[in-house]
């Protein structure tokens, strides 16, 4: 059997350098058991996390905690729930300590409908945030100009939505998408939330994207367990189709099988 | 005593305690969480210097699931 071939496999993010291109949510699993199980097989190198209120007595966050640090892999707190600077920049400061890394996701919702996030008070805790050292990693619209703006304060990660959190619509606005990684080439881009199925997820590589962030997609598969291995797969597959140079589209047919020597054609005939 | 609120809860706290004291009295277990206090974060270092007062809005987070 011919040996598969391998993506330019290793890759660099907030200064980690990781094989797979595939962040993996921990929320909304059917049990905690089949919540591990899904991120070992999905690959996933990087796990992201959240802080809440919990009662006093309550010890299940530990039981949490400890099976995320058993797996071993990169954690990404975010800020889930802020509506404001002020909110994300206070969580972003408190997750530093609780999870011991300078990565965050940040997250300021602006809407409660759409869940779409707060450009402005996004760039605002941005700018503070990487003042303090963090390595940020922004939940954005597909704006270009939002993209410049936090570009400019210095993050080197972006996060673009594909479509609303949960919604599993996929890539509403890919050409909005394309703008953005073409502007900037040299930044990590990675397609956060909306991603629905597989499918979503092999576009989104395909278009030159560094990694997807998901969570419901594997989390509310029938079978999640069977969902991230999917997954796994369908990012290593649009990543190889970038790397490999997808074809140019065509307004016209053109056979792929040669015409010379087309059978049943006779000069007589004419 | 002062009234405080922790996690949006109102409790009763003896007066002058500091962050370490107010984790001890209300017997909060849960490992690895962060304070805040009026929406300002207050690193462990600062735990023995940063006093609690009536009305404080006082939040005591820990992990959980995220996405």
């Amino acid at each position: 059997m011919t040996k598969h071939l391998e993506t330019d496999n290793t890759w660099e993010i907030g200064g980690k350098r990781l094989s797979s291109r595939l962040l993996i949510g921990s929320a909304l699993y059917p049990s905690p058991a089949n919540m591990e199980d899904a991120i070992k097989i999905s690959g996933s190198q990087i796990v992201t996390v959240s802080l809440r209120r919990q009662a006093a007595g309550d010890n299940s966050g530990n039981a949490f905690w400890d099976i995320i640090k058993s797996l071993g892999i990169e954690v990404l707190p975010n800020t889930a729930g802020s509506h404001s600077a002020k909110e994300a920049i206070t969580t972003a400061q408190m997750a530093r300590e609780v999870f011991g890394t300078n990565w965050v996701k940040l997250e300021v919702i602006g809407d409660q409908y759409n869940l779409q996030p707060d450009p402005f008070e996004t760039v605002k805790a941005a700018e503070v945030l990487i003042k303090e050292g963090f390595e940020v990693f922004p939940y954005t619209t597909d704006d270009l100009v939002v993209a410049k703006r936090l570009a400019d304060l210095g993050c080197k990660i972006i996060m673009p939505w594909g479509s609303m959190i949960g919604s599993g619509k996929g890539l509403m606005n890919p050409d909005n998408l394309i703008a953005i990684r073409k502007q900037f080439p040299d930044l990590k881009l990675v397609v956060d939330a909306g991603i629905g199925k597989p499918s979503h997820a092999t576009q989104a590589m395909e278009l030159g994207y560094d990694a997807v962030l998901l969570n419901s997609a594997i989390a509310l598969a029938q079978d999640p367990v069977k969902m991230a291995d999917a997954f796994r797969v369908a990012v290593e597959a649009g990543r190889l189709g970038y790397e490999a140079g997808v074809m140019k589209e065509r307004e016209f047919a053109s056979p792929s099988t040669p015409t010379v020597g087309t059978p049943f054609w006779h000069q007589f005939k004419e | 005593m002062i009234k405080v609120s922790v996690n949006g809860e109102v409790k009763e706290l003896e007066n002058d305690l500091n962050v370490s004291e107010m984790i001890e009295a209300l017997e909060y277990k849960v490992k690895g969480f962060a304070v805040a206090v009026n929406t300002t974060f207050v690193p462990i270092a600062k735990y023995s210097e940063t006093i609690i007062k009536e009305g404080d809005e006082i939040d005591i987070l820990a992990p959980v699931q995220g996405g």
